[in-house]
């Protein structure tokens, strides 16, 4: 069975910021709200390195297990998805993320949060596959339509991979074995349990 | 370690329009102050806590459920890679984008820039109807006004001060067709003041290279990199420049080939590469001797090649003899080990490429870098071989087309110059009658560079890089009856260019500002005039059709996606509303059909005419029906050797990288690699160019020995005309039709195409086949040397290297070079200033910044200081501070306090624009056009310096001080 | 005592105030991870049903060809 998963080959990652844009268009995510990010380490001097944040739609996912009002759910392929109808922005999410993210537009002055958004792997939320509903509250559903997220369809080194894990870790360790190297499969032993 | 956001108020270097919540997360916040956080709180709060409101543009243009979507393919217009845009349209909409994974250049993939396109379509900030500031209020007016208005005003100014006081700048966002109407436009006009942003990007380049081997372009692709053992990157970055050529090098490092960065910070590029060579900036020739030192020192240089194929590398060595070790480190200070490493690298790894930008082209001496660095690639026999090659990256997505197309102030289309012969050339192809084209110009001849008299129409014309000083300048000491009155930006961004206050100056004096674009530009703002700006709404090329020369040569078509939005129109459009009004339309277009409804020009027709007169480069075997097949069989391409693999377009190279010989019946496929006789030159292989003679002081200058595979001629030959046929006895394989034309003609002034396919039958390359010179003697430094920039902190090594002395003419201005060299400004400014590239913008990033999707990710102009300069001027990261330079201009940037720079070091993005020395200009803008992101632009505070042979603008070397604000 | 454990001697007596002010037991229970939001289509399509596609397709978006 497949499950799904997003690895970002740090070899390749330059850092190009079209996954976050990829996303941005994609799913009309507005100014100020990143569900998707690079992050560098090292900047500017020898050992400078980039990763791809997002959502990484763990196993047992620690947001799930802390939202107040149980508005996570995964597929079957391992999604983690959210609905928003239900979700009451308390933040709570965010705490127990390992990777930050989960975002919270602000609505109004005040502070007061709103609903959380964040990476939905492309697959939407509750409401109809690709309907208008879903598509102003969650963006695309490009899952439905047989479609990988577009930050990684985009990448412009393909070094973020999204898709099924195992497919993934089999491309990335032929190239491993041809570059040479150790694999540095970051966040996955946070992420993903075996199964 | 947290990651904390970075704060970013309306006194920040760039402002964040009202409306636009301040912060989102500055990708240089990250940058700077991150590590990955694995406990993951995270990048948290980065949400201000100031007003937001949502961006409510994209409602509008959300794709909607269970209506017709229809897919169209464009090309990315972001830069020279050429990725395929796959558009989604509902209803006209723009609603979404898909990768192309058919193309071979992108295989699907964008950077951050191409991941944006559709934003152009849908984006709330475009210039939207014809505007004019009157009284200083901007005022709608309708197109018809705004052309009849402009029309009479510069008929005046051609009556008054004759046609060279009207200055036509164009640009490399042109599609092929648009660019050659666009020269052609001006020609018809009557003046050579005509150009565009190749001259401040790499004119060196094509200038240098073409004087060593006959072409200055690319010679090889970016696919062709997969076949690289070695890689050295000079004053390129492609991790922020060209991303999508990032995937085909990291391919080829995955391949095992060697990666060598030399650039004078430590790029992100340099994070990625085998080898990282940190130059003083502006040492490039140094830098390239010094290695070259060791290469002759061990006999590594491949002394076959050079005996077949290379003119003059005895002299060259002579000069490299200076390059010791010692010398090198004292001029670069680059150690010798470091040195060494990189020419060992290069030696036992052939072939290799050489990939040079911007870093190595902006300098007085930009030149002689570019020839230093064909030069290396001559010594180790890398060049005409697929996997080595020079390896030059244009910039702007059609900066090679326009370049080919001569929207240049030296040149005709097709690089034929501007001699009476090559006048005669395009008459012919234009059918225009040459003494009515030539009436169309300035009679009175004036006195020329070479100090000789000279015809107007057969004079080059002031380069964009120069044009201010073309309004400033006393008329008595330039080489035109008056001075230039009238300005038109055709997809401009002067914040790209130097000076400041000193264009500030020139665009108040003007008679008329014309600014055709999607924006408004930096140009519409950064002056203080009331009155005689015409704002012109320009459409992208999503919104019209036509063909794009990507930076490895090859041409690829687009077609429209949506229709223009607003009142924009396309250029094609806009060129003949003027012409009509102007009084030469039916004579420009007399080939061109028009359809009369809407004024635009068939793109097919001048994609026809283009290919009837270029032969010097082969843009005549491209036709529109081939460029759209290409397009429609794209995934029938291999993506190594880009060439198609069965299918309706078996065996042509993708794009047909020019030179496609002969006519389009002809099906030459195109040349991939040029140079490279291990093919047929009918099947895409070639020789170097025969372009500077046959001999030089009883030396051959032919190549020895060497020739294409399947050439009759076993030996170096001259370039074909219609003589050397008869010598050959090849002149009866031309048919009847062919031989009316070609009679007394050459393979570039032939219109048949009978000359090239009779020589290409034979086996031979119709321009010769030719040694590629080291030696440019006609160039003020035949052999490449050293020069100190004219602003330099290195005082001690000017007696060696010094600059040239003052020109009392060069491209119709005076310029200096020694004069300002002699004033020593070190002490006070004892920073080397220098400029680059980020990701998320392009040029002068009007089209960017006004892009909400990459406005928010670099929201800040900021300058790059080492810690220690930064410590000792007690500056904090993320302050304000001056940024001043010599000539006294001053801008106000925020720092990033970071190693990449190297101590005595500051960099600063040239992307921003909307501030002028200190000073936010939000609201000069029309109302709702200002961009999203706004700063001071790097180049207003750069200072004076042009090359000696292309007038290329110095903006890599210059001095400043910073100080907190 | 640990400031964890004050915490949850203070909840256990605030849960225990509140139920004996209201007699209504019908509350929401949190129980983690079990979803109580509205149905998505994509849970009741098999994830296997979709499996194929998206397997080609990520040989489209990764092959270097």
């Amino acid at each position: 069975m497949a499950r799904m998963k997003f690895l970002c080959d740090a070899e390749r990652c330059i850092e190009c910021n079209a996954c976050v844009v990829a996303c941005k268009n994609e799913n009309s995510v507005p100014w100020g709200v990143n569900r998707r990010r690079v992050v560098v380490l090292d900047d500017g001097v020898p050992g400078e390195k980039s990763i791809s944040v997002a959502c990484m739609h763990c196993t047992d996912a620690p947001c799930a297990a802390v939202c107040p009002v149980d508005c996570f759910y995964t597929t079957e392929d391992g999604i983690v998805l959210h609905d928003k109808d239900l979700c009451i922005g308390c933040g709570y999410c965010f705490y127990a993320c390992p990777f930050g993210a989960p975002q919270y537009p602000q609505k109004e002055a005040f502070g007061v949060r709103g609903k959380m958004d964040k990476c939905t792997f492309c697959a939407g939320g509750p409401p109809a596959d690709n309907s208008d509903a879903e598509y102003k509250k969650y963006g695309r559903n490009r899952i439905a339509e047989g479609k990988l997220p577009l930050c990684a369809e985009f990448c412009s080194t393909k070094a973020l991979l999204g898709g099924d894990g195992d497919m993934i870790a089999d491309i990335y360790r032929k190239r491993v074995l041809k570059r040479g190297g150790r694999p540095q499969t970051w966040g996955w032993e946070t992420a993903y349990k075996a199964s | 370690m947290k990651l904390i956001r970075k704060n970013s108020q309306a006194s920040g270097a760039g402002s964040v329009s009202v409306g636009m919540p301040g912060e989102a997360i500055g990708r240089r916040a990250f940058l700077r102050r991150s590590g990955l956080t694995l406990g993951g709180t995270a990048v948290a709060s980065m949400l201000p806590a100031t007003m937001m409101r949502k961006a409510h543009a994209a409602e509008g243009y959300a794709p909607q459920a269970g209506v017709e979507t229809v897919t169209r393919r464009s090309i990315c217009t972001h830069c020279s890679v050429g990725c395929g845009v796959i558009a989604e349209v509902q209803n006209g909409v723009w609603t979404g984008q898909e990768p192309d994974f058919e193309s071979p250049f992108n295989l699907g993939s964008h950077c951050a820039k191409g991941a944006s396109v559709r934003e152009h379509g849908i984006g709330e900030r475009r210039l939207k109807y014809p505007t004019k500031l009157e009284n200083g209020k901007w005022k709608r007016l309708s197109w018809d006004q705004a052309i009849d208005e402009i029309g009479d005003q510069m008929l005046k100014i051609r009556e008054q001060s004759g046609p060279d006081s009207v200055y036509w700048l164009g640009s490399a966002k042109h599609s092929n067709e648009q660019s050659y109407l666009f020269r052609k436009f001006a020609a018809y006009w009557g003046t050579n003041n005509v150009d565009h942003q190749a001259r401040i990007c790499h004119s060196t380049t094509v200038a240098g290279v073409a004087n060593t081997w006959g072409y200055g372009a690319m010679t090889n692709s970016y696919n062709d990199m997969h076949n690289c053992k070695a890689m050295i990157f000079v004053g390129s970055n492609p991790c922020e420049a060209h991303p999508v050529a990032m995937q085909h090098i990291l391919r080829a490092k995955e391949n095992g080939a060697k990666m060598i960065v030399v650039d004078p910070r430590f790029t992100r590029t340099s994070a990625h590469a085998d080898l990282a060579v940190q130059i003083r900036p502006g040492t490039d020739v140094a830098i390239m001797w010094g290695m070259l030192w060791h290469i002759f020192e061990n006999g590594w240089e491949d002394r076959e090649y050079i005996r077949q194929r290379v003119y003059g590398m005895d002299e060259i060595r002579q000069e490299v003899a200076k390059w010791t070790p010692a010398e090198t480190e004292r001029v670069t200070g680059v150690p010798e080990e470091t040195v060494k490493a990189a020419a060992k690298m290069m030696a036992e790894n052939r072939p290799g490429t050489i990939v040079w930008c911007m870093g190595g082209t902006q300098h007085t001496i930009g030149n002689n870098n570019t020839r230093s660095y064909c030069v290396l690639q001559l010594a180790l026999g890398n060049i005409g071989k697929s996997g080595g090659g020079a390896n030059i990256f244009r910039g702007h997505d059609n900066v090679q087309g326009a370049t080919d197309l001569g929207v240049l102030s030296h040149t005709l289309p097709g690089y034929y110059g501007l001699s009476a012969g090559s006048w005669g050339h395009w008459a012919r192809v234009w059918e225009t009658d040459l003494n009515w084209l030539k009436g169309r110009f300035d009679q009175a001849k004036v006195v020329g560079d070479g100090g000789k008299e000279v015809s107007p129409m057969n004079y080059k014309g002031i380069p964009v890089s120069r044009w201010v000083d073309g309004v400033n300048e006393d008329k008595n000491n330039i080489g035109q009856r008056d001075n230039i009155r009238c300005m038109v930006y055709m997809g401009h961004a002067v914040n790209s260019q130097s000076r400041g206050p000193e264009m500030k100056k020139a665009m108040e004096k003007l008679d008329l500002m014309v600014i055709i674009d999607p924006y408004p530009t930096h140009a519409a703002v950064m002056n203080d005039r009331t009155d005689g700006i015409y704002l012109l709404p320009a459409s992208t090329q999503f919104e019209t059709y036509g063909s794009v020369t990507a930076s490895n040569r090859s041409i690829q078509w687009r077609d429209k996606v949506i229709e223009p939005v607003w009142e924009s129109l396309p250029d094609q459009t806009i060129l003949y509303k003027f012409a009509k009004k102007l009084g030469f339309a039916d004579e420009l277009f007399k080939n061109i059909k028009v359809d009369a409804g809407r004024d635009e020009p068939r793109v097919e027709d001048i994609t026809r005419e283009i290919n009837r007169g270029m032969w010097t480069i082969g843009y005549t075997g491209q036709s529109p029906e081939r460029l759209k097949a290409h397009a429609e069989h794209r995934a029938t391409f291999n993506t190594t050797t880009l060439k198609a693999e069965g299918g309706p377009v078996d065996g042509d190279f993708y794009g047909m990288p020019w030179p496609s010989w002969g006519t389009p019946e002809m099906k030459h496929p195109g040349t991939p690699v040029l140079y490279d006789p291990s093919k047929p030159v009918a099947e895409g292989g070639l020789t170097f160019r025969a372009r500077f003679g046959v001999e030089r002081n009883g030396v051959n200058l032919l190549a020895e020995g060497s020739y294409s595979v399947g050439s009759e001629i076993r030996d170096g030959y001259p370039e074909f005309s219609d003589k050397v046929l008869k010598q050959l006895g090849w002149w009866d394989d031309l048919t009847d039709d062919e031989k009316k034309l070609a009679e007394g003609k050459n393979w570039k002034t032939d219109l048949s195409g009978g000359i090239q396919r009779v020589a290409i039958k034979h086996g031979c390359a119709p321009f010769g086949n030719a040694k590629a010179r080291t030696v440019v003697w006609t160039f003020p430094d035949p052999v490449p040397i050293h020069r100190e920039p004219l602003y330099t902190p290195r005082r001690d090594l000017l007696p060696q290297y010094a600059t040239y002395e003052d020109r009392k003419r060069h491209y119709r201005l005076p310029t200096r070079y020694g004069s300002i060299q002699a004033q020593d400004f070190s002490k006070e400014y004892p920073l080397v200033y220098s400029s680059g590239r980020l990701v998320e913008y392009e040029g002068g990033g009007e089209e960017q910044r006004s892009n909400r999707w990459l406005a928010e990710l670099q929201q800040d102009m900021f300058v790059e200081i080492n810690p220690k300069d930064a410590n000792d001027r007690g500056l904090q990261d993320g302050q304000m501070v001056w940024l001043s330079t010599p000539e006294g201009a001053k801008i106000k940037v925020m720092t990033m306090v970071t190693r990449r720079v190297a101590p005595g070091v500051v960099w600063c993005p040239f992307h921003f624009g909307g501030w002028f020395q200190g000073k936010d200009l939000k609201d000069k803008y029309p109302e709702g056009t200002a961009p999203y992101v706004r700063g001071e632009a790097a180049n207003t505070a750069f200072t004076y310096g042009y090359d000696s042979v292309t007038q290329m603008q110095e903006t890599k070397v210059t001095l400043c001080q910073i100080q907190a604000a | 005592m640990n400031t964890r454990g004050i915490l949850a001697v203070a909840l256990v007596t605030a849960a225990a105030g509140l139920s004996g002010c209201y007699e209504d037991a019908d509350v929401t229970v949190h129980e983690p991870g079990k979803y109580k939001g509205a149905a998505d289509p994509l849970l009741s399509q098999q994830a296997s049903a979709r499996e194929e596609a998206l397997a080609k397709r990520f040989q489209i978006v990764q092959t270097d060809r």
